[in-house]
């Protein structure tokens, strides 16, 4: 449009050029702007009818284009829409699985080999998954049908089944009471051919409500008796009413603690006394026994009986036994023999060590200490003693190194040390008894040699023993020539100890005897005192040391034939015989007037040898004489 | 009296015998290694066992370095070292040790010898071993009242020696002449010239009246001498004497019999019956006297061997199992035991 208008103008201009501009100037100056205004005027006006003009014409033809542009659009839109559409149908058909996917076919090959031929039809099925697909689903289903009807004959098979044990249980059942009345009419049969069948099903029955412990000992013994020892009767004691009522159902004693309760609030407003009550009440449930019991009884060669009466300590967890010895003829016991076979002291000391005194339990300390017990043997007359053998029968093992929460009753413990156990009370049973005989004939001043242990004497002993009795303990340790024994702790206040007087003429010797309970594997010690010319002991006699050391150390010649019960026997024999030959090689004094009061009646070769000068003391069978060692 | 060793409260058999065996242990001869620094010691149940003096010194109650079992079927009632050898004796027969092997276990003896005894009845002990080196042998005397010479290289017995009636306790050596002396449960001193191999000169203490004492009996149990001089004691009183004119010069007044006797430096230490070493002056005065552990001593061993100067002590033994040592002569160090 500019460049029309400014091709409008430029012939103005040029117009104006040309013509001569002098003469009309006046005039031709306001015509000129005039005609220049009006020229001005229908240049606008022409411009703004061809605006129009061209206005018009572009409106219809963009009007047209816009048109066909906007169908296009549209179609393009709609076919957009569809595309996408149908690709959302695709993807949801691709996405939905029909339910043929679902089931779990079998395998290809194995499908081609069960099939039957008119479902698998190969040559089809080869080359078209989707028959094969249907060809799979055809067998499946063939094959569903065929495990639906075994189901059901299956099933129709238990109820059948279970109705034939419905009706065998009945059966059984009413088997039990006529078992049971044909026992009871084979009792007398069964006593009649000493076959107490009944009687040990009986005791199985109340071993059944024994404490765990106390069930071992009992089994282990009753299998060792039967397979070692038939002499051996184990039996149980006691109430199985109040072993079973140990066990009452929690309710129950809820009632009796809110019971209880009730009564403590009453009681505790009374004063003072009821405190030491109370003490008194947790000692006694602190210490109280399982009421069932096993009792052992261990008979001997001699038909002499140990009667053991084995307890369970519930809260300590402990065994306790008690003993008893009885013989076949009453027995009248020497005064010097009144501790040997005392139910406190015959197993004391059954293994080195085993007191018996005090607790194997190192748990039950704390509890005395909340109940003021300082130790359990005060109580043990009562209760029983603890021995470490007695819970080892149980299965009880308290290791010292790390104390165990819980100790539980091991069977291969008791069994590993039953039989050694069993063999040492009876050995134990037997020395005492041999020891009480020995006592009653020491007492008179007799010693009491075996005729197959005569051998080791000479036929003539002059020396005599005249008094045998028991010392305390506390008396052994203050005599004065026994020092050497108390310091190397060989008197011990588990051993027994006697003096014995041995005479002759004006001479006397004390023999100072400790009996370690562990007789006759552990020597008697003897320490000697001789009164003649003096007083002489080991520390300044050698002759008297040697002495000792012919009892003491040498004493595995006297033991006799085994089980060596005649050693403390010829001990004091030999001491006898040690005397004689002392009294008869002491050299005469030349000064002393008179006779020898021992005239020398032993035969010796030598009467001093070596530099210690020692008297000939060993005796020698059957040549009669006496020797140096 | 403190316990020697410390024992675990004996419980069962074996505990219970060796505590026994123990207790009625006599320790009989004690022997010097030639290094100076271990000392050996025989009892009466045969056993040897070597201690170490040079650990024992700071150690309070030592054990015994080794202990040999059975070196011996009887009591070992003598023993002495040469330079190489550990020679000890006791029922019947002298056996030889190489010091060298000693301190290992398993050692066996390198030889054994027995004497010509003229009795076969019974087997004479050996009490006493006296080693005379200029002419390298062994003298040997016991039970069977004689002296007998055993040279050293060759084992062969050269001399022997009568004149004594009982057993010989003790032996001791002249060096000079040389002579030995020895003494015997008969009561005398007897001292034999060995060139000659005869007697030369008898002492019959007990026919001395100042010596003697009739209730102890007449047997000389110990013999030292220095030269000119010769102390004697046993069943007599401990005496000495001057050897020449044979006559007691001093009594030491004291009751129990002595078993060992020895001269040391200007001193005479003794000890028998009684816990005691007594230390006397030559004039007969009692300068000391050490108490043991022991309720009775049987030797006395003094180490002077150059090799250990610190190992220098007195060791005693006897009615036990434990060997004092004495570190100073004035009181007890401490024990060493079985």
């Amino acid at each position: 449009m500019s460049s029309e208008s400014s091709k409008k103008r430029k012939p103005k201009v040029i117009r104006s050029d040309g013509a001569p501009a002098e003469g009309k100037r006046n005039r031709s100056d306001t015509e000129q702007a005039i005609e220049i205004e009006e020229r001005r005027i229908q240049s606008c006006v022409h411009f703004m009818t061809l605006k129009k003009l061209n206005r018009l014409k572009g409106r219809d033809q963009t009007h047209e284009a816009k048109q066909k542009v906007d169908a296009y659009h549209l179609q393009l839109q709609n076919l957009l829409y569809e595309v996408m559409h149908l690709q959302k149908e695709i993807t949801n058909a691709s996405g939905v699985s029909s339910k043929h996917e679902e089931i779990d076919l079998v395998s290809l090959e194995e499908f081609y080999k069960e099939a039957p031929p008119d479902i698998s039809k190969a040559e089809v099925t080869m080359g078209d998954p989707h028959q094969q697909t249907l060809a799979r689903l055809d067998w499946e289903l063939e094959q569903r049908k065929r495990l639906a009807e075994k189901y059901r004959e299956c099933l129709s098979n238990k109820e059948k089944i279970l109705k034939e044990i419905e009706v065998k249980k009945e059966y059984l059942s009413s088997l039990q009471p006529r078992l049971n009345s044909i026992m009871q009419a084979s009792l007398p049969v069964q006593e009649y051919l000493f076959m107490p069948f009944d009687q040990a099903h009986k005791q199985y029955e109340t071993a059944r409500h024994l404490p765990p412990p106390l069930y071992v000992l009992f089994v282990q013994a009753t299998a060792y008796g039967q397979a070692c020892d038939k002499t051996l009767s184990v039996a149980i004691e006691g109430s199985v009413d109040e072993a079973k009522a140990l066990f009452k159902p929690p309710e129950d004693s809820q009632d009796d603690e809110s019971d209880s309760d009730a009564e403590e609030e009453q009681t505790t407003k009374r004063r003072r006394p009821t405190l030491g009550v109370q003490l008194d009440d947790k000692r006694k449930e602190m210490l109280k026994r399982h009421p069932l019991s096993v009792m052992l009884d261990l008979k001997c060669k001699d038909d002499s009986v140990l009667h053991l009466t084995f307890y369970y300590l519930m809260n300590l967890n402990i065994m306790t036994v008690k003993a008893k010895v009885t013989t076949a003829t009453e027995l009248i016991t020497p005064i010097s023999a009144g501790d040997l076979l005392s139910p406190d002291s015959v197993l004391s000391c059954l293994y080195p060590g085993d007191h018996g005194k005090k607790t194997p339990n190192p748990a039950n300390q704390y509890q005395f200490d909340k109940v003021g017990i300082l130790t359990l043997s005060d109580y043990v007359l009562e209760l029983g003693h603890p021995y470490l053998w007695v819970q080892k029968l149980g299965g009880l093992h308290f290791p010292k190194e790390q104390p165990q929460q819980t100790v539980i009753a091991d069977h291969s413990l008791s069994a590993s040390h039953m039989e050694t156990t069993m063999k040492l009370l009876k050995t134990r049973v037997q020395s005492r008894l041999a020891l009480h005989k020995q006592f009653a004939s020491l007492e008179h001043g007799i010693v009491p040699v075996t005729s197959d242990c005569q051998y080791l004497f000479p036929a003539k002993v002059v020396s005599r023993l005249v008094k045998w009795v028991t010392v305390a303990h506390e008396d052994y340790m203050e005599l004065h020539f026994t020092k050497d024994i108390v310091d190397a702790g060989l008197a011990g206040d588990t051993n027994l100890y006697y003096m014995a007087l041995i005479e002759r003429g004006t001479a006397k010797l004390q023999a100072a005897v400790v009996l370690n309970p562990g007789y006759s594997s552990i020597p008697p010690v003897f320490q000697l005192c001789l009164n003649w010319k003096g007083e002489k002991t080991n520390s300044n006699d050698d002759n008297i040391r040697a002495m000792e050391g012919e009892v003491n150390v040498c004493y595995k010649e006297l033991c006799g034939p085994w089980p060596s019960h005649q050693l403390l026997t010829n001990q004091l024999q030999r001491l006898c015989v040690l005397l004689d030959v002392y009294l008869e090689t002491e050299s005469h004094d030349d000064s002393v007037e008179g006779p020898k009061e021992f005239p020398q009646e032993k035969m010796c070769l030598r009467l001093f040898r070596g530099p210690s000068r020692m008297k000939p003391f060993k005796y020698n069978h059957p040549q009669g004489f006496f020797s140096h060692r | 009296m403190e316990r020697a060793v410390p024992l675990a409260v004996p419980l069962g058999q074996t505990e219970v015998f060796q505590a026994l065996q123990r207790l009625h242990m006599t320790i009989f001869s004690q022997s010097v290694s030639p290094c100076g620094k271990f000392l050996a010691a025989g009892n009466n149940y045969g056993q040897i066992a070597i201690f170490s003096l040079a650990s024992g010194l700071w150690v309070e109650l030592v054990n015994s370095v080794l202990h040999f079992s059975l070196a011996h079927d009887g009591p070992v009632y003598s023993m002495v070292s040469t330079d190489r050898h550990l020679l000890s004796a006791g029922d019947g027969e002298v056996k030889a040790w190489l010091w060298a092997e000693m301190l290992k276990k398993g050692c066996k003896e390198l030889w054994h010898r027995q004497p010509p005894y003229r009795t076969s009845l019974e087997v004479p002990e050996i009490n006493a071993l006296l080693l005379v080196p200029k002419e390298n042998s062994l003298i040997l005397a016991g039970g069977d009242c004689q002296l007998h010479t055993m040279d050293l290289e060759t084992g062969t017995f050269t001399r022997v020696l009568r004149g004594h009636t009982d057993y010989i306790h003790c032996l001791a050596l002249r060096e000079r002449s040389p002579e030995v002396l020895s003494g015997g449960e008969d009561g005398a001193v007897r001292l034999w010239d060995l060139r000659t191999a005869k007697e030369v000169q008898t002492i019959e203490v007990y026919k001395h009246e100042e010596c003697s004492r009739p209730h102890n009996g007449r047997w000389i149990g110990c013999l030292a001498t220095d030269s000119d001089w010769m102390v004697c004691g046993g069943g007599p009183a401990l005496t000495l004497w001057h050897l020449r004119s044979s006559t007691p010069t001093t009594v030491f007044p004291i009751r129990a019999p002595q078993k060992h006797v020895t001269f040391y430096q200007d001193l005479i230490l003794s000890a028998g019956q009684g816990r005691c070493v007594n230390q006397w002056q030559l004039s007969g005065e009692l300068k000391a006297q050490v108490p043991g552990s022991s309720p009775g001593l049987l030797s006395l061993s003094l180490n002077q061997q150059p090799a250990a100067p610190e190992c220098k002590v007195l060791t005693a033994a006897g009615n036990s199992c434990r060997v004092d040592v004495f570190t100073n002569l004035g009181y007890r160090a401490f024990s060493l035991s079985f």
